[in-house]
């Protein structure tokens, strides 16, 4: 078994990213801290143990962007994938999903994948894109917000189920090699051993340069990132941390939310 | 030249969601003088189609199959090319359900047209969307002559009764299904809690909480309220704080309790489209931009780890009515 996890890089917190005045897009500053995506996480435990479950099987990461997106192959490698793989490309703004697919795409097309898996979406964009066209592009059977897949003996048959709406879940039996992109809660995702961690620092990354790949044309343009008009119709409350929470109190006790004796 | 869009309806469980009627009024946004024809997939759907076709005045293409009872991406897909791509459409668009998102970004390849997913609002051939928990807003415009577009719930409220003509339904039957993908069957979830339909009060935990200690504060809270229940976001179960049980959201429940605090949660779609009915809206997060704050009644910038035990202290720390301890003198 061959498994292709696809990882990307997000900046750390939410909470302090700012706007680049002169870029319109995310002011990555020194300080920023990049990892791994969470939802790709999950996507590459689950690679790690159907490796465990399946003896033979090889797991490469692949990432694509900037030259820091290599730290992140690297905690892949740390968490415990055989092979790393960094398509570079150089672009710092707005890449968009059919893009970074295509890339991906033309890389995996030649290498023999039986599974392609990656997180449902990415914390920063949260497209859902990626995946799916992934599959389009290499013309292979796909299933999203996948929360668990077991392989049919022989391993040319894959059955797994995908949550959708109402708390339910659809059940799908897929030929492989397929794609599947992962719901976060499938699993835990491990942290690195040690041993992983050292074996990581000194084992290269295959780098291949996107455009040697051919970069398609984007279909889409991005225009400037902008914060949300935040004139909620609700209300502030003020004062001291005490002040707020008698004025809370005060608020559901009128509402009769919260009842006095 | 007026612009040529389509719906992908969805058809759930016996009956058309109300996802698939804002797409109508957001077709109507995206192109005023035409009206959108929708598409509709399934078993046996004549009724429905009909149906749809008053409502809308939309004209309506039901294409019915044995494989197309329930939904599969690739099957679907494939009766969806094989039906637009002649009509070569501008815009093709989706509810960003558990099915738009599945299936919108193939259909764009096989229709060479941009993808534009989870759209919010839109402006002429500009579309909004969030980026980053929504934090931030980005405006895309497509390149290409067409796109296929998904369209976040709840952002366009579901169409009016349509006055004028009832749409014409053009029946397509369906034989095939794909070699390589099959739908077995839906499942019910394994993860329900009547408590939370039922709870009248509900305090919910973000990733924001920061420790798992702190779900007993909440906890704690909830208990100042008769008929309340403890709720959480995605990511606090998949952190294992709370059990799935606990989730509220697009893959949880959805809830409309009298009051809901959310408690450290950022206020992701995902989240929020499973509480916004809520009565009354009570949010506690450090960060003042947080957007959970657009959705809430009354917000509240504390640390949740030294605000809910003055909330809880302010409140007198009453026991609820109706779980009174004993009075003195009973026996």
């Amino acid at each position: 078994m061959k498994i292709l996890v696809c990882v990307k890089q997000v900046p750390d917190s939410g909470e302090t990213l700012s706007i680049d005045a002169s870029s319109g897009w995310i002011d990555y500053g020194r300080s920023t801290v990049f990892r791994m995506n969470r939802y790709d996480e999950f996507a590459l435990e689950e690679a790690l143990l159907i490796r465990e479950s399946l003896p033979g099987t090889v797991v490469h990461a692949l990432s694509v962007g900037l030259d820091r997106v290599g730290s992140t192959i690297r905690r892949a490698l740390e968490m415990g994938a055989d092979h790393g793989i960094h398509i570079r490309d150089g672009r710092e703004s707005y890449v968009s999903p059919f893009s970074v697919a295509s890339l991906i795409a033309s890389c995996a097309r030649t290498r023999g994948y039986d599974l392609i898996l990656a997180g449902v979406m990415a914390e920063d964009d949260m497209a859902c894109q990626v995946g799916q066209l992934v599959a389009a592009l290499l013309d292979l059977p796909c299933a999203t917000s996948v929360i668990r897949e077991d392989f049919r003996p022989g391993g040319s048959e894959i059955l797994v189920e995908r949550e959708i709406e109402g708390g339910c879940r659809q059940e799908i039996l897929l030929k492989t090699p397929a794609v599947l992109t992962i719901q976060p809660g499938i699993n835990a995702p491990r942290y690195p051993s040690l041993s992983h961690v050292l074996r990581a620092r000194s084992q290269p990354q295959e780098i291949i340069e996107s455009r040697d790949l051919g970069i398609p044309e984007q279909q889409e343009i991005a225009g400037r990132l902008r914060a949300p008009d935040l004139t909620s119709q609700g209300i502030f409350l003020e004062g001291s941390s005490r002040e707020k929470a008698r004025a809370l109190v005060g608020i559901l006790h009128e509402k009769a939310l919260l009842l006095q004796r | 030249m007026e612009k040529d869009t389509y719906i992908i309806a969805e058809y759930i469980k016996g009956s058309i969601p109300g996802e698939t009627l804002e797409m109508v009024t957001f077709a109507g946004e995206l192109s005023p003088k035409k009206r959108p024809t929708i598409v509709l997939l399934g078993r046996d759907i004549a009724g429905p189609a009909q149906g749809l076709a008053e409502k809308t005045g939309c004209d309506i293409i039901a294409v019915m199959g044995e494989n197309l009872e329930l939904y599969n991406a690739d099957t679907y897909r494939r009766a969806l090319l094989d039906i637009l791509l002649p009509l070569a459409p501008t815009w093709v668009c989706l509810p960003h359900t558990a099915m738009g998102y599945d299936l919108a970004p193939g259909l764009s390849v096989g229709l060479k047209a941009a993808c534009i997913t989870g759209v919010e609002a839109i402006q002429g051939r500009t579309f909004t969307r969030s980026a980053y928990a929504g934090k931030f807003l980005v405006d895309i415009s497509p390149t290409s002559t067409s796109a296929v577009l998904t369209v976040l719930p709840g952002s366009f409220r579901p169409c009016r009764d349509f006055r004028g003509p009832v749409g014409r339904v053009t029946t397509v039957e369906r034989s095939g299904s794909s070699p390589r993908s099959w739908t077995l069957e839906i499942k019910e979830s394994p993860h329900r809690d009547s408590a939370l339909k039922d709870a009248e009060v509900i305090v919910s935990a973000g990733r924001g909480i920061g420790k798992k200690e702190n779900v007993d504060l909440l906890k704690r809270l909830a208990t100042l309220f008769p008929r309340s229940a403890v709720g959480a976001s995605r990511s606090v179960c998949d952190l294992g704080w709370l059990d799935y049980r606990h989730q509220i959201g697009t893959t949880g429940q959805t809830v409309s309790p009298k009051l809901y605090i959310a408690c450290g949660i950022s206020g992701a779609i995902q989240h929020v489209s499973g509480m916004k009915g809520s009565q009354t809206i009570v949010a506690i997060n450090t960060d003042p931009s947080a957007s959970i704050f657009r959705v809430a009644h009354y917000c509240v910038v504390e640390d949740l780890a030294t605000f809910i035990p003055l909330l809880i202290e302010e409140s007198g720390d009453l026991p609820p009515a109706g779980h009174r301890p004993p009075q003195p003198g009973w026996p």
